[in-house]
Formats: C-alpha cells, structure tokens, sequence
C-alpha cells in the first residue's frame, strides 16, 4: 500500500480496489455456474416437492456450518465459561449433520429424526437468543451501543433457529402432496420465501450493526447489508406477490446473494490479515478479526430462498 | 533502498539517541520494519519559510498542516526519531526513554514531579506516549472570564473550534460514543468506541448508582483497521509507547503527512536559541546536533516545546533589544504555568479487575465540566478509569500510600483486585506558577529552567471536591479499604498565554507573537486556562487554526509585517 493511502486518512487503496474487483468477478461466475446447472435441475412435476426438500436441507446445512464454526470460535474465545455455551456447538453440528442427510436423501416422506432435530434447534435457537439478550443487557447502562457492539450477539442463535425452521419445512414438505405443498397449512413456497426474507432481514441488522462497529473502514463492508435486504424485499414480493412464471431478477439477485456470502470468507480473511501481526498471528486475529464463518449465512438463507422462489414458480398453488 | 544499508541501520548500533535517523534524504518508516520514507532536506543557508521547534501536538501538527500548505519547513525535535514496531519494549522501566528527563529545578508549595505525565522527548512529542484521551473544550471556558467569572478569555470562538476539533478527530481516527451526552451537539467519532474493560464498568456503575452520565472516552487509537495501523490489541501499555501503530500519535499520523509534503525534520537537534536581527524579526534557529551547534536560516520560527521548553527558549534568546527575553514585553514568558490535578481514589473490588488491559482511561465522566451548581470553587474536572501497570502501581503504593516492604508486597498479591478513578482538573492561572531559568548549565550548556508551582485556595477546594465525589461513586460502584491519592498533577500549560492585548498576554488569536510578528508560539503554552480534560486535542485544534490564519495571512502579504488593523480586533 502506498504511503498516502497510510496516512490521509482514505480506507481504500489501488490494491483493495483491484481485490473487489476480481471478487465481484468471483460472484458472478459463481451465480452463472449455479444458473447453468438450474436448467438441468428444473423440477419434475413428481419429485419436485422432495428436490425442494432437499434445497431447503442444503440451505439448512448451510446456516448450521456457518451457526457451528462461529459459535466455536466465539465462544472459545469466552473460554465457555458457562457449560451451556456447548449447545450451539451440538445442535449445530446435529443439523448439519442431518441436513447432509436430507440432501442424499429422494424419498418423499419425513424423516422423524431429521425432523426431531431441526424442530429442536428451532428451539434451542430461540432460548439461545433469550440468554444472549439477558448477556447484553446486564452490563452497565443496561442496553446501549457499548452492550450491543461487545454484548452476546443477538443474531447468532437466531440463525441455528433459522437453520431449524428450514429444515422442518423441508420435512414437511417431503410429506405433502407433490401438486398441493402445505407446510403448517400453509402454501410451502410462500412460506419458506418469507422465512428466508425474515431470515435475510434479521441478518443484515447483525452484519450492519457490526460493520457500523467496525466504522466501515472498508467500502466493501457495505455490500452485506446493501444486497441482502434487496433479496428480502424480492422473497417477501415472492411470498406475498401474484403468481409469476418467472421472477428472474429475483433468482439472480438471490444468486448474487448467495455468491457474496461465500465470497465474504474472503473478505474477511483480508480483515483478519489487518490486524496487529496479520495472519502470522491467526491464533490471536482469527478471534479478534471479523468472524470468518459468519458471512455464509447470507448464502444459507439466499439458497433457501432459491429453493422457495423454484417452488412457486413451478406451482401456482405453492 | 539498498539491501545492505537497510540491513545496517538495523543494527544495534543503530541507536536513535545517540545519532540522528532522519539525515541522507531520509526518514525512518514508522510502519515498516527497517524500511524508510524519503524526506526533503533543507540546508542551513536556505532560508526556510518556518523554522518549527518541537515536533509534538502543536509543532507536528503545524509542520505538517504548513507543509501541505506549500510553504518549506523545518521541524526540530530534541528528541529520538523512534520506530514504533521495533523501540517500544514492553517493559515500563526501559520505556521511560520516552520522557523529557534533563535536568530541572522545581519549588514552589507544590513542586511538580516532571516526566512521565507532563512532557516527552521524541519526535512526535509527548503524544507518543500520552494515554490518547481526545476531549474537546467545554464551550463556555473560551470565555471563562466573561461567562464563568475565573480566569481568562480566550480570542478564539468556540464555534469555529469545533470545526477544528472534527479536523483533528478525523486525521486521529478517534473512537469515541455514538453520542457525547455532554455539551452541543458533535458529529459522529470516526470510529466506534472500544470494548470496556471491567475498570472502566467499575465507573460506569458508580455513575449510574449516583445518577450522573458517563461514557466510553474518545479515544485515539483505533477501534478498525487504519491504513497501516492495525486495530488495538488492548496491550496496555498505552502510556509507555505503543508498539503496533494502533495509537494514532503525531509520530504516525501528522509526520508522514509532513514528510510527504516535502517538511524535513530533524532528530536529536536541541534549538538553543533563536536569533534576532536590527529590526526585531526572528531571522532563525540555533540548535545543537551531531555535537555540534548549527544555525538554520528561517523567515518564520515557531516554538512548539511546551510549556517549560517554550518560555526557556524565549527566555534565552534575550537580546540587548529584548533584554527580557523574545515576545516578553508583557513579561508573562513563563507566567500563569498551568498543570491540572491528576489525584486519584483507589480501592479494592471482589472481583479480578485486571484494570491493565486495554487502554488505561476508556470510560470517563465529564459530569462537574458541565455542572456548575453544588461547587464551592471556580473550574471544573472529569475523571476517568484507570490502568496503571506493574512499576507504576508498585510506585503509587510505596510513594503515595508509604507501603513498603511486606505490607508492599501484600499490596501487591491484590494488584488485580485494585481499581481506580482518576481526576483531570482545572487549576486556576497565577503568575506566581511560572518558569524562569537558573545558574546551572545542562547538558548542553544551556541555563537549566527552574519550575515554580503552587497550588492556590480554589484549586485545594477542587481537590477535595473531586476526592470525595469520586469516592463515593467507587463506593457505590462495590469498591472496599478505598484510599486517596492526593499528590499526582499531569499535563503543562500556560506560559505564554494568548490573548486580545499585548500588555496582558504573549501572542494573539493566531498564535503570532505581539512584540515579533514573524515568531510563533503553538503548543500548550498558549492557553489562558486549561479547563478540566486533557489538551491534546485542544492544542493539535489550535494548530490547524493557526496553520489555516498563516495561509489566509500569507495570501493577504501580511506574514511579513502585522498590518496595523489587525493589532485592533
């Protein structure tokens, strides 16, 4: 980096300009790649209620991966000074592990296992969140910026809750009538598009009010919370819209979505290499520097809302 | 840069206190291990357009504000030109290198105690190891005499302070609360404020128990990522040098600016004395380096050495036609001296405080700045948490408690139970408080000044004020066997106050002298009164103002000669 760019105060160099560039390049061959493989995949009107299970499992698995290897880092850099700090390590790693199941899995029935798990990190997210609330608002000055930028953050547990709904869903909607999906009584599509747009949501308020922290030092910083809540308005458009054929400025925004959540690895590896001894010190800067595993949980809840916008293309009663 | 030289300058004979760094067209890279950035240079008969004594809060920031202006400068410092990455051991005793040592002769009622938290002897000043709190001046204390009824108004107006203070919060990155709650409005710190440590939630609970606000301390180092500084690894040992760019001193941030603008800076180069021609204007600088003296040719000089080094070298530089030494013709050089209180309450807590990590003061309290009711003195003070280190806490026991021994060392098995409130408090200006220079020779021959500092009525009553508001907020925090710390003053202003009448002060609005109109004062020495923070900020503020008022007067002509309407505003 050249040494006005150190010392003017400007965030962004010719070499971090260059990165974002090939990184936009990244995305897009990504979405393209996953765009050519959806014409081979489009549904067969008999499996298409199982393949869209196994979508919402794979979308399911992604958020657990991301839930599980941030949750491990976090709260191992906590020391897990309270036992109960091992649960989003176990539930997670159980719904991964069906959710690896649910994608090899074609027959169009529910699996009472599969289903036993999700429905409980459904749960154990949502009292997850309840103790992250209490971490947060029992320090002094109860809750303020201080306590929401250092405090338990509120969206992790939300996620493995998310990554339950998901997956109960695709259950669900393996046993339903492959022409009529309900899920809760509800037109499956519908529904899983709006899980995912609240899920979307919920997870750029995370990534902005930790991005704020880090004072968007980074143009590239504003990425997560510009593109996803444009997913979740689409997917909400989705749910609640008329009956299209097509919606494919919404597949490929979700796409695009999808794309930058696993590009965001990469991003915030270079954050980690930011901090005082870069990745020579990754024992130190992999705690300290922005959560590697976290931005996957964007393309988790993107590829649900593939899988539901499939749904409801294909069946107008979906 | 070739391989060989680099690899040379690594050594250990390469010592940055015994031989200059920034010579041959160079100047050490703060941000690179072994590496160097260009530098112009200046030789001694080209007659620069400043001549900068001092490269700390106000010379550095002036040097580097002139220099991107156009104008050739040429800033000196008595000090070492430090590599951040490579000269800061953590290790407090090797660390007092930073301070300005030399010998001094303090009296008075209240000798102060001259070093660590009052003056610094490096390039980059004193901020290379201040504590980075960055606090703006209450608006009212620009007018303290008219509005407040104490001490004296300052010829500045606070509102366009403001805009000189988001100027320097911006090139320092500061990380400060979403919102100050108290004074007007400010805009956003650059960066957020950084984790609290459990000192600084011991205040926030006391405040919270007595009912007064308090907040996260703008800070300035960083919170993110900066250019080449990384985020703040909460080493802790803010106060003694830090070693991985995370504190935005003038050492990292102004000088490179400087440098790249084409200002040249000179290491361990000790200005003695400042000449003057037949027609009382400063024709430049004399200045020890090398082991030998030198002179450099300047149309401006500008002092930025403090508020001892200030006036000393005015006072040296006294003429046959300024007898009493330069700019002293309202004889205030080295009058109204200024410290602030710096007493402190200590306790012990049941839980592990660990109050060393992190940077030392990240939650304070400006709550008696802003509240003028229940007060029996003139002024007002913020205190703040604190995290002083092994050597230091050892000293505050034995020097301030008279712990020794045994009862030392039982003192200290509770280092980590230990917490703290520190004041900073506004001390009224009396010219009895002053500096004047001795007999005695240093090491380079000059008169060694003498410090004369005494506490006045209103400054005892603040005193007192401060220790028991701030013991019962630890109290209230949870904190048991608490003790006073009544002996501890930091920070210097004063000296060379500015004003609107050159028969009651040193220089004007603009930091130009009255009595020479191409000298210069810019550092804490210009203030009328200090007011209850830390200056840092105010004197880095005053320096873009005064760098932005030489531009404006540059291109009016009137950097030669003061115009005579000017002497009348």
């Amino acid at each position: 980096m050249s040494r006005e760019v150190v010392t003017s105060g400007k965030q962004i160099g010719e070499d971090q300009v260059g990165l974002g560039i090939i990184a936009a390049m990244a995305a897009l061959a990504l979405a393209a790649v996953l765009a050519r493989k959806q014409k081979y995949r489009r549904l067969a009107q008999s499996s298409g209620t199982v393949t869209a299970a196994r979508r919402l499992n794979r979308a399911a698995g992604t958020l657990a991966f991301s839930v599980l290897f941030d949750s491990a880092i976090e709260h191992y850099r906590g020391s897990f000074h309270n036992k109960a700090m091992y649960t989003p390590l176990v539930v997670s790693s159980l719904a991964l592990a069906v959710s690896a199941h649910g994608v090899n899995d074609e027959r169009s029935e529910m699996h009472r296992l599969r289903d036993a798990i999700y429905v409980a990190a459904a749960v154990i997210g949502a009292i997850g969140t309840g103790f992250h609330i209490y971490n947060v608002a029992k320090g002094p000055g109860g809750i303020n910026w201080q306590s929401v930028f250092y405090g338990a953050p509120l969206g992790a547990p939300a996620a493995i809750a998310l990554s339950g709904l998901l997956g109960a869903a695709a259950e669900r909607i393996r046993d339903s009538d492959p022409h009529r999906p309900r899920v809760f009584g509800l037109p499956a599509g519908r529904l899983a598009a709006a899980i995912a747009s609240l899920g979307l949501l919920g997870t750029t308020g995370e990534a902005s009010l930790l991005h704020f922290r880090g004072a968007f030092h980074n143009p590239f910083m504003f990425l997560p919370v510009t593109l996803p809540p444009v997913s979740a308005a689409l997917l909400a458009e989705t749910a609640l819209g008329k009956q299209h054929r097509s919606r494919w400025f919404t597949r490929w925004w979700l796409r695009l979505t999808t794309a930058m959540g696993f590009v965001g690895v990469c991003f915030h590896a270079y954050g980690v290499h930011r901090n005082m001894g870069g990745w020579r010190n990754w024992r130190q800067n992999v705690l300290n520097g922005p959560p590697l595993p976290a931005p996957p949980s964007f393309a988790g809840l993107a590829l649900a809302g593939l899988a539901a916008l499939t749904l409801v293309e294909d069946r107008p009663d979906a | 840069m070739r391989d060989g030289e680099a690899r040379e300058n690594r050594r250990p004979s390469d010592d940055p206190m015994r031989r200059p760094r920034a010579i041959h067209g160079r100047a050490p890279d703060v941000f690179r291990l072994g590496a160097w950035v260009p530098m112009r240079q200046f030789g001694e008969d080209e007659e620069v357009d400043f001549a900068i004594v001092g490269t700390g809060a106000g010379g550095g920031t002036l040097a580097c504000k002139l220099a991107e202006a156009g104008f050739s400068v040429v800033a000196f410092d008595a000090g070492p030109y430090w590599r951040p990455l490579e000269d800061f051991a953590s290790d407090e005793t090797a660390q007092s290198k930073l301070y300005w040592t030399d010998e001094r002769i303090v009296d008075g009622e209240n000798p102060l105690q001259l070093g660590s938290n009052n003056s610094g002897k490096s390039v980059g000043g004193s901020t290379v190891h201040f504590a980075m709190v960055s606090l703006r001046f209450r608006p009212e204390w620009f007018k303290s005499r008219t509005l407040l009824g104490y001490g004296a108004d300052w010829p500045l107006d606070w509102r366009e302070m403001w805009t000189y203070y988001e100027e320097v919060e911006q090139a320092l990155k500061i990380a400060g609360p979403i919102t100050y709650p108290w004074g007007p409005k400010r805009p956003r710190y650059p960066y957020r404020a950084h984790e609290l440590n459990a000192a600084a939630k011991v205040l926030a609970r006391g405040a919270e128990a007595l009912g007064i606000s308090w907040t996260e301390t703008p800070l300035a180092t960083i919170s993110a990522p900066r250019g080449a500084s990384p985020p703040c690894v909460y080493r802790g040992f803010c106060t003694l040098g830090c070693s991985t760019n995370a504190k935005q001193s003038v050492l990292i941030t102004w000088l490179p600016r400087a440098l790249h603008a084409g200002a040249e800076i000179r290491d361990l180069a000790m200005v003695g004395q400042i000449e003057t021609n037949g027609a009382d204007r400063v024709t430049g600088v004399h200045y020890h380096r090398d082991c030998e003296w030198h002179f450099q040719r300047a149309k401006n000089v500008v002092v930025a050495g403090y508020a001892i080094e200030t006036p000393r070298l005015l006072l040296m530089s006294a003429t046959s036609r300024f007898p009493d030494g330069l700019a002293n013709s309202s004889g205030l050089v080295g009058k109204n001296l200024m410290v602030q209180g710096n007493q402190a309450v200590w306790g012990i807590m049941d839980d592990e405080i660990r109050s060393y990590k992190g940077p030392p003061s990240l939650a304070i309290t400006e709550h008696w700045n802003y509240e003028d009711k229940g007060k029996d003195f003139h002024g007002g003070y913020a205190y703040m948490s604190q995290g002083p280190l092994p050597v230091l806490w050892a000293r505050t026991l034995a020097g301030s408690r008279g712990l020794w021994g045994e009862a030392l060392l039982n003192e200290m098995q509770r280092y980590n139970h230990s917490v703290g409130l520190k004041v900073v408090s506004e001390y009224m200006p009396q010219e009895r408080n002053r500096v004047t220079l001795t007999d005695e020779k240093d090491q380079y021959g000059l008169p060694i000044p003498r410090v004369t500092y005494s506490w006045c009525d209103n400054d005892k009553r603040m005193n007192r004020h401060a220790l028991a508001f701030m013991r019962r907020a630890l109290e209230a925090a949870g904190a048991r066997e608490i003790w006073d710390q009544e002996d501890d003053t930091c920070h210097l202003n004063g000296t060379a106050r500015m004003g609107f009448d050159p028969r009651t002060s040193v220089v004007d609005g603009d930091c130009r002298s009255w009595d020479i109109p191409n000298l210069w004062i810019c550092d804490g020495s210009v203030f009328p009164t200090v007011g209850g923070v830390n200056p840092s900020l105010t004197i880095q503020a005053i320096a873009c103002r005064t760098a932005d008022r030489i531009k404006a007067l540059a291109a009016r002509g009137d950097l030669e000669v003061r115009s005579k309407d000017r002497q009348l505003v």
